[in-house]
């Protein structure tokens, strides 16, 4: 139960550990001058890292504007009373768009089958609610498994066997069937609270960090079991140094390539597995979501296609973007890897 | 993959079927507010004599597979737990006789015929005791008779609502049969023996069946046609759990396997006797039940006239799929009633008859129709009267002259007469992504018709919510709801389950003497009166209280591969009619 | 050796009953009525407040979770009698419960239900190597040309696509709107059924298992050739005038196998544990779906036991691969 996986069933690779690219020449943190700046230097040559960078930037800026895009295209998510929109089968009549007809200034992206809603404007909020979790979700996530990871570490002893029990009980147990069972007991407690639409996304992103850190707080640990046999560290704490103070002033400068290329791998986890957990049918219903839009859109597959790509190339996209600038970001920072 | 059923699906089905089966003379296959007009008499033959007539062009041979598309279906088929539409509506068609029973002819007209029974019953004269006579000729599977001790121990076991907890014995058994209070039923009453049990007695010689009532119940012949309502082999050989899955059959199939979930194959039955029975056939060689099929995957199969999909009959079509089986499989698309009415259900305490009113003028129904994924006019019809069509004595009126529709503008006149706050608290399922959208669509149009909303959202079935007195959710509620569908043809089965004082589906505490009285007069009325008498109490309840308001009655889709023969449904039970089906060679 | 192995196994049997505690906790204290499920499932949907107050009870939901939890835990190993609507079934060691939904013994089902996961485990693991490490070695002996290149970063792009979608795209195109030929639809067949059904419901899946899972092994094999490639023991081989293809498979391709094995052994306990997309995506009845589907209708049992089930496959997977590395590799002691 030492291992983590990283089979194609783990939701992106929520519960895996940045791959090295070659195993053995897995690279450590450089620890020369000004590292951030030669990183950046390699990165801005990788065409690549170029590329995916705008990708994620059109996306941050669609998140940002959700609000002020829609208004510019006259779009909006609010409910329809849709029946007079739709044809019997339920998808949209010729005039509002496709299947049947052209796509038409007043819903860019058409509307949808069954609620006639309109999909530009969920498809932009479904951007922006993604992003917005996931990267609450990725700092939570960072936030509790650096801090274990940085106590496991130095404290080694007895602190160190329980964290890594604790993080090998959280890696055996199974997320999608965790997150499929608390999510429905979170929302069943707070049905009534005012706020329950903030507490259905506060839930999941709970769910996500609290089956996300894992991974973190190993890859921390094992960096500090290394650094604190460094002769910095030993003087420091020679020096008497409290360890709080030595853990913050020392040791975290020392590991920020390791959580940016950690973090930047877990974002991308995150919007997969936000999606796919609402294709399974959990997640965000009060707000509008990539996922739960995929999920209505596969019954419509055949006569209404388009209504099932908009979320899939959003999520294929960003996802996309987002592994392979962390990558980029992974080998830019690592001075040993070739490109 | 289970494509447009998510995790959900079990869990919306059963906002659907609250209670099942039954019913007699249909609306005809039903086009939008051709309500048929029924006449109790007329729809029962007690000299119907076997063998049934035979369906016209009928061959035999081959094997018919029927989808069962999202749908489970039974977990056990011992007859007495039986009380779904789809596992009744498959047994009692083919592998388990009761004392009576449904036939369907070519027109669709369903008709109440003997089955067990060589008539419908001799009642004494104010139904309270009931004798049947029982045919000679009908066997079990391995050929021995039924006998009149098997059939009255099959009617003992219903008496127990704790080995059988779902059955429909624990509605009507419990509450008719005679004795109820000493006998618990044959394995939760060890102490008495079902023999000594007052409710039902036997002669085996005379081959006679009489059961004794604790008060006056002109709807037993109705009850027969249950299959709980038959006989079960004697002793340990008949014990739940084991029987359930391994039940013995008496009708034209009987059981080669059964995987709960998953499938069930039905092969000829040789020791069944054609001539015993007034209703069944036995074309086809084999019938295999697909449970849980996937939903567009079977729309795809039945659309596309396959090898497959020529001898299959699938119970249900997405509505995504509707235009297209409209124009490609013509009569092969059967439209077929499912004798359910779905109401909004306001607090009578709370509301007034304005803000009822308001509700009726201001719910989106096509709306809400269209979200949830139904097609408006077609597999969901608006309702006018308590009562959905093919029940006996369903009038035909309109509260206020003319059907509801959506109509914020009177809405809002009716909330302004209104003394209550037009406060809308109501609860929607939200693990079923469409009964979200449904809830959002509500809102919308109530919020426009004048109505401050509150929608809470659950986890659970609402009937969890709405039938839980102490829950402090459903006190804040001013709205509920509730989906009902009748046993059989008669109001009996309907009207006093959701409109008597105190009754458990009564979810919106409608409570009015005067109508408790009427409902508790009727089965004191001679026979062919009561069927009009609780049209009165249907249209008395709706013109002068208006509790509730009737949202939609229920409409089936089936459809037929090309070479399956008689493609009908059977309006008794809301299925295909699976004793008339055939493959055409 | 043996003392670590004990060792291994006391901790993991720790964690395996956490596991099993913490889903009972959480139905314990979580849903408002954990029997509402059985109740609306025994009685046909009229589970009224009295009946549920009948089940509440014979389910033991009523005692505390501390007396209840140890009966489970016992159950397991001795088997014990349950009551469910008032109807007492023995359910045998190992007694995983009884089925909220149906009943029956869960660890019954669950058998009947492993072929269906084994199957998709182990064609998918198959395909694994079969595509990941040839191509992986392919690629280190061709090392900086423009088809290793094009393969690691089509792979990188591949891989970076959530698995999910690319198995419902596989099965819309494939499967809904072109039937691939040679390819049936979805779902398990039984392999004593019908050999030919049971690799043509299973061949979507396991292809896309295959193709999206063994992105990694080429990656790991590539890598690690590469660096065998460079030792010294294959240099001398190759200066001692050994053929290439014997030096590549028979002295680099052996040392390069240690990390693959590494992860294959891990890879392959993630999907005995469940593969809840592959099988609810391709229609295949194994554990997977099943759990799924009991998470929805709130099937405590079957939940519980797909979780343990879930445990064990990792925990042992991951023992398995500790003690297959200290065999393989010489340098790696365990302690």
């Amino acid at each position: 139960m030492s291992a983590e996986t990283a089979g194609p069933e783990t939701l992106g690779h929520l519960s895996d550990e940045p791959k090295g690219e070659d195993p053995g020449t897995k690279g450590r943190t450089i620890t020369g001058k000004s590292p951030m700046r030669i990183a950046m230097g390699r990165l801005l040559r990788d065409k690549i890292a170029l590329v995916c960078m705008a990708v994620v930037l059109f996306f941050v800026l669609i998140a940002v504007f959700a609000g002020p895009l829609q208004k510019l295209f006259g779009v909006s998510t609010e409910t329809v009373l849709p029946s007079q929109f739709l044809n019997l089968d339920l998808t949209p009549k010729a005039e509002y768009g496709p299947p049947y007809g052209p796509l038409t200034m007043e819903h860019p992206f058409g509307i949808a089958p069954r609620t006639a809603t309109d999909n530009l404007a969920f498809w932009l909020e479904g951007a922006q609610n993604s992003l917005q979790i996931a990267a609450i979700a990725t700092v939570l996530a960072m936030l509790l498994g650096v801090t274990l990871g940085l106590l496991g570490g130095f404290l080694g002893g007895a602190v160190d066997r329980f964290l890594t029990f604790v993080t090998d009980f959280f890696l055996t147990l199974p997320f999608i069937l965790a997150a499929l069972t608390i999510a429905p007991i979170i929302n069943e407690r707070f049905r009534d609270s005012p706020n329950y639409a903030t507490v259905q996304v506060v839930a999941l992103i709970g769910v996500l960090a609290g089956f996300g850190w894992m991974s973190v707080a190993r890859l921390i640990r094992g960096e500090v079991l290394s650094l604190r046999e460094r002769e910095f560290v030993q003087a420091a704490r020679v020096m008497g140094m409290p360890t709080g103070r030595l853990l913050i002033k020392e040791l975290l400068p020392n590991l920020v390539a390791p959580i940016v290329v950690a973090s930047s791998l877990m974002l991308p986890a995150f919007v997969s597995a936000e999606a796919g957990l609402a294709f399974l049918g959990i997640g965000v219903t009060t707000r509008p979501s990539w996922g739960q839009t995929l999920n209505q859109g596969i019954s419509f597959f055949e006569t209404y296609p388009l209504y099932l790509y908009q979320p899939l190339i959003g999520i294929v996209l960003l996802v996309l973007a987002l592994n392979l600038l962390g990558d980029a970001l992974r080998d830019a920072l690592d001075p040993k890897t070739r490109r | 993959m289970r494509r447009t059923k998510p995790l959900a699906a079990l869990a919306v089905a059963s906002l659907l079927a609250l209670a099942a089966c039954g019913s007699g003379d249909g609306p005809g296959e039903g086009t939008e507010g051709s309500f048929g007009e029924t006449d109790a008499g007329k729809d029962k033959d007690p000299n119907a004599e076997g063998p049934a007539p035979e369906v016209e062009g009928a061959e035999s041979g081959g094997t018919i597979t029927v989808f069962l598309p999202g749908d489970y279906g039974p977990d056990d088929l011992d007859p007495t737990n039986g009380w779904s539409v789809t596992g009744n509506s498959i047994q009692q068609a083919l592998t388990s006789r009761s004392l009576t029973q449904y036939r369907v002819d070519s027109d669709g007209n369903a008709t109440l015929v003997p089955d067990l029974a060589v008539d419908l019953g001799q009642p004494n004269d104010d139904y309270t005791q009931w004798t049947f006579q029982l045919r000679d000729n009908a066997s079990w599977e391995d050929g021995s008779p039924i006998t009149a001790e098997e059939v009255a121990f099959g009617i003992a076991r219903s008496m127990d609502s704790t080995a059988f907890p779902g059955g429909p014995g624990t509605e009507y058994s419990t509450q008719f049969f005679a004795g109820a209070d000493e006998f618990e039923g044959p394995y939760t009453d060890k102490d008495t023996d079902w023999t000594e049990w007052e409710g039902v007695e036997f002669d085996n010689d005379a081959n006679t069946v009489t059961i004794n009532m604790s008060k006056s119940f002109p709807d037993m012949d109705y009850w027969g046609a249950f299959m709980a309502i038959g006989p079960a082999p004697l002793g340990k050989a008949s014990n739940p759990p084991a029987y359930g899955q391994n039940i013995m059959s008496n009708g034209p199939y009987k059981v080669e396997s059964f995987k709960a979930q998953d499938e069930l194959v039905l092969v000829k039955n040789d020791q069944w006797d054609p001539e015993s029975d007034p209703a069944r056939h036995q074309y086809a060689d084999k019938f295999i039940f697909k449970f849980n099929a996937d939903p567009d995957q079977t729309d795809q199969i039945m659309l596309s006239d396959n090898t497959e999909s020529q001898t299959a009959i699938s119970n249900d079509l997405s509505a995504s799929s509707y235009q297209k089986a409209l124009d490609t499989l013509g009569d092969r698309l059967v439209q077929q009633s499912a004798q359910c009415t779905g109401f909004l259900y306001p607090d009578y305490e709370k509301t007034d008859m304005a803000f009822r009113k308001a509700i009726a003028y201001g719910y989106p129904y096509e709306d809400v129709w269209a979200a949830t994924g139904q097609v408006p006019g077609v597999t969901r019809v608006q309702a006018n009267s308590i009562m959905p069509p093919g029940m006996a004595g369903k009038p035909d009126y309109f509260v206020d002259g003319e059907a509801f529709s959506y109509d914020p503008e009177k809405a809002k006149e009716l909330l302004a007469e209104s003394e209550v706050e037009p406060l809308y608290s109501a609860i929607y399922y939200e693990p079923d992504p469409l009964a979200v959208a449904g809830a959002k669509v509500a809102q919308k149009g109530l919020e426009e018709a004048g109505f401050t909303v509150k929608y809470t959202p659950v986890q659970e079935s609402p009937y969890s919510t709405w039938t839980n007195p102490d829950d402090k959710l459903n006190k804040s509620l001013t709205v509920r709801g509730v989906n009902w569908c009748s046993d059989w043809p008669s109001g009996s089965t309907f009207i006093p389950s959701l409109f008597r004082g105190g009754a458990t589906y009564n979810t919106g505490g409608f409570q009015e003497d005067e109508i408790d009285e009427m409902i508790a007069d009727v089965p004191s009325l001679p026979i062919e009166e009561q069927a009009d008498a609780w049209g009165d109490i249907d249209e008395k309840i709706m013109t002068e209280f208006f509790p509730a308001i009737p949202v939609n009655y229920y409409n089936n889709l089936f459809t037929f591969g090309s070479k399956i023969g008689n493609p009908s449904g059977d309006e008794a039970l809301g299925a295909p009619n699976y004793k008339n089906v055939f493959v055409m060679q | 050796m043996f003392a670590y192995i004990v060792k291994r196994l006391l901790a993991g049997i720790v964690v395996m009953l956490l596991v099993s505690l913490s889903i009972f906790l959480l139905f314990w204290y979580g849903p408002s009525e954990p029997a509402r499920a059985i109740c609306d499932t025994k009685t046909s949907q009229r589970c009224t407040p009295a009946k549920l107050e009948v089940f509440t009870e014979e389910l033991g939901y009523n005692n505390a979770w501390y007396t209840e939890f140890p009966e489970y835990v016992g159950g397991i190993f001795t088997g014990r009698d349950i009551t469910i609507a008032s109807q007492t079934t023995r359910c045998d060691a190992p007694c995983l419960g009884l089925s909220y939904k149906n009943g029956k013994p869960v660890w019954d089902e669950m058998k009947g239900r492993l072929p269906a996961t084994f199957s998709v485990a182990i064609g998918g693991a198959f395909l694994y190597l079969l595509l990941g490490v040839p191509l992986g070695v392919a690629a280190a002996r061709r090392r900086g040309t423009v088809a290793d290149k094009s393969l690691v970063s089509s792979f990188l792009v591949l891989s970076s696509v959530p698995y999910y979608l690319f198995a419902l795209l596989t099965f819309l195109y494939f499967s809904v709107l072109f039937e691939a030929p040679f390819i049936g639809n979805p779902g398990y067949v039984p392999f004593t059924e019908s050999p030919s059904g049971w690799v043509g419901g299973l061949a979507l899946a396991w292809i896309c298992l295959g193709i999206f899972g063994c992105t990694q092994y080429t990656r790991y094999s590539r890598g690690a050739m590469v660096e065998a490639l460079s030792e010294d023991y294959v240099r001398t081989a190759k200066a001692k005038g050994l053929p290439q293809r014997e030096v590549v498979y028979k002295h680099a391709l052996r040392a390069a196998l240690v990390p693959v094995v590494t992860i294959f052994g891990i890879d392959f306990g993630t999907l005995l544990a469940g593969t809840i997309f592959t099988e609810k995506i391709f229609d295949i009845d194994g554990i997977g779906l099943w759990a799924l589907l009991a998470v929805g209708q709130k099937d405590l049992p079957i939940v519980q036991a797909t979780a343990l089930f879930a445990a064990v496959a990792l925990i042992l997977s991951n023992l398995l691969v500790d003690l297959l590395y200290s065999v393989l590799d010489p340098r790696v002691r365990l302690s």
